[in-house]
């Protein structure tokens, strides 16, 4: 996959769950039941005492999360911004693996919107690591040898 | 061989010897930079993973509040509250209002219900005051599991509501158990509290309450609840249906559950009809 292909994809997924996010939050705030195919799960889990967090509804985290992470990936590409996007697609994982242990070991009900959202974030934490690792080609070699090629020159030169 | 091969010799071994070092240095550059990364990338790990464990800990018991004591301050403003809500009311078993009133309200909820609380709390009053206690409409409360994470627990409450109503006093401990609702599993629906419920209720004979929470029609009434939601394809609670008394009653959708503006608007279409 080419790194542009990478970077749409990245891009795609967290619109996917920018808009998610976003439907959930409003759900929240609005005091309105959200679409659920599996009766009364979604319900019974944003409605629990674990849909906050420090007072804070877990669905504006999520979509705080996914601002942030659109953020850095629309951001000029470099060293820094590829470190950030895993930052917080590994921190928007770890958050989801939380709530989905509390649906499924401690509310007993899952709520498919979030399940979605965590598939996302899991998709995006796998896909940032891969992107952070490869670098881009010639990231710090070629800065090096910039001034050793230079470097070299110059006693080729001399000689 | 000639100088300008000799030359040309020493040229390209020089090409050699620069190729042979910018490769090394390439290497030597993506192994740090692969190491550099791998570094990172473990620490943001644990981080991550340390945060998490945090979480876990910090809401290890939901971080929840319970639901007051019987005797508490909180429980005798609920108390007082309910009182003067449903007082001067008719109420038969599981009906609030004039039995002859000619609009039904039928009201799904679950006990343990967050959402349920809120519209117990905010709307119905409005509708109790203007249309119940005026005698245009009855409501009926019916039970439908959601919130209340254990089967058993979603029958022991709503039998004991059940019970109170064997003594006309059922909507006494509906509103009671949503004014003084603990949060969501927590484990705060007990023996010892559905008892404190029914000790805060006027005029509710207690030993006989007990007493009537073991009969067997109870259990079989939640299950025809069950029933009737999901015949009438309720996805959660508060969920309602509305209808004239005696006639075939209609689900009412409902956006929100805190304005009782939707519920007002429904009544007076029906009251019309």
């Amino acid at each position: 996959m080419s790194r542009r292909t990478l970077r749409i994809v990245l891009i795609v997924l967290t619109a996917l769950g920018l808009a998610l996010a976003s439907y959930l939050t409003y759900v929240h705030y609005a005091d309105i039941k959200p679409v659920c195919t599996s009766g009364g799960s979604c319900f019974k889990v944003q409605t629990s005492a674990y849909s906050k967090l420090a007072g804070v509804p877990v669905a504006l985290i999520g979509l705080l999360g996914y601002i942030a992470i659109m953020a850095s990936l629309l951001a000029p590409e470099s060293e820094n911004t590829r470190f950030a996007t895993l930052v917080l697609t590994i921190g928007g994982f770890g958050f989801s693996a939380y709530l989905t242990y509390r649906e499924l070991f401690t509310i007993h009900a899952v709520c498919e919107e979030c399940a979605t959202s965590a598939g996302f974030m899991t998709i995006l934490m796998m896909l940032s690591i891969w992107r952070f690792l490869r670098g881009e080609p010639g990231d710090h070699a070629s800065q090096q040898l910039a001034g050793g090629e230079g470097a070299q020159t110059a006693h080729v030169s001399a000689s | 061989m000639t100088p300008a091969d000799a030359d040309l010799t020493r040229k390209e071994r020089r090409e050699q010897a620069r190729a042979d070092r910018k490769a090394q240095e390439e290497a030597h550059a993506a192994q740090s930079a692969q190491r550099k990364r791998l570094i990172q990338l473990g620490g943001v790990a644990g981080v991550v993973i340390v945060i998490i464990a945090i979480i876990l800990i910090a809401t290890g018991s939901g971080g929840s509040k319970n639901a007051p004591a019987p005797k508490s301050a909180a429980a005798k403003t609920a108390s007082t509250e309910v009182v003067s809500l449903l007082q001067g009311i008719p109420q038969s078993t599981i009906t609030l209002g004039n039995p002859n009133a000619p609009v039904t309200i039928q009201y799904f909820g679950d006990l343990e219900c967050p959402f349920c609380k809120q519209f117990t709390i905010s709307a119905l009053p409005t509708i109790v005051n203007k249309y119940v206690r005026t005698g245009k409409v009855k409501i009926e409360y019916h039970s439908m599991e959601t919130a209340t994470r254990e089967k058993e627990i979603f029958q022991t409450q709503q039998v004991a509501a059940l019970a109170a109503g064997k003594q006309n006093l059922m909507w006494n401990f509906v509103e009671l158990f949503y004014h003084e609702q603990g949060e969501e599993d927590t484990g705060y629906v007990t023996e010892s509290y559905l008892q404190g419920l029914a000790a805060q209720i006027p005029g509710l004979n207690l030993s006989q309450w007990s007493g009537d929470r073991n009969n067997s029609a109870y259990p079989s009434q939640v299950l025809a609840d069950a029933q009737a939601a999901n015949q009438n394809g309720f996805t959660g609670t508060p969920s309602f249906m509305i209808g004239k008394s005696g006639g075939t009653l209609k689900k009412l959708e409902i956006a929100g559950f805190t304005n009782a503006g939707e519920f007002e608007a429904a009544i007076e279409k029906q009251l019309k009809a």
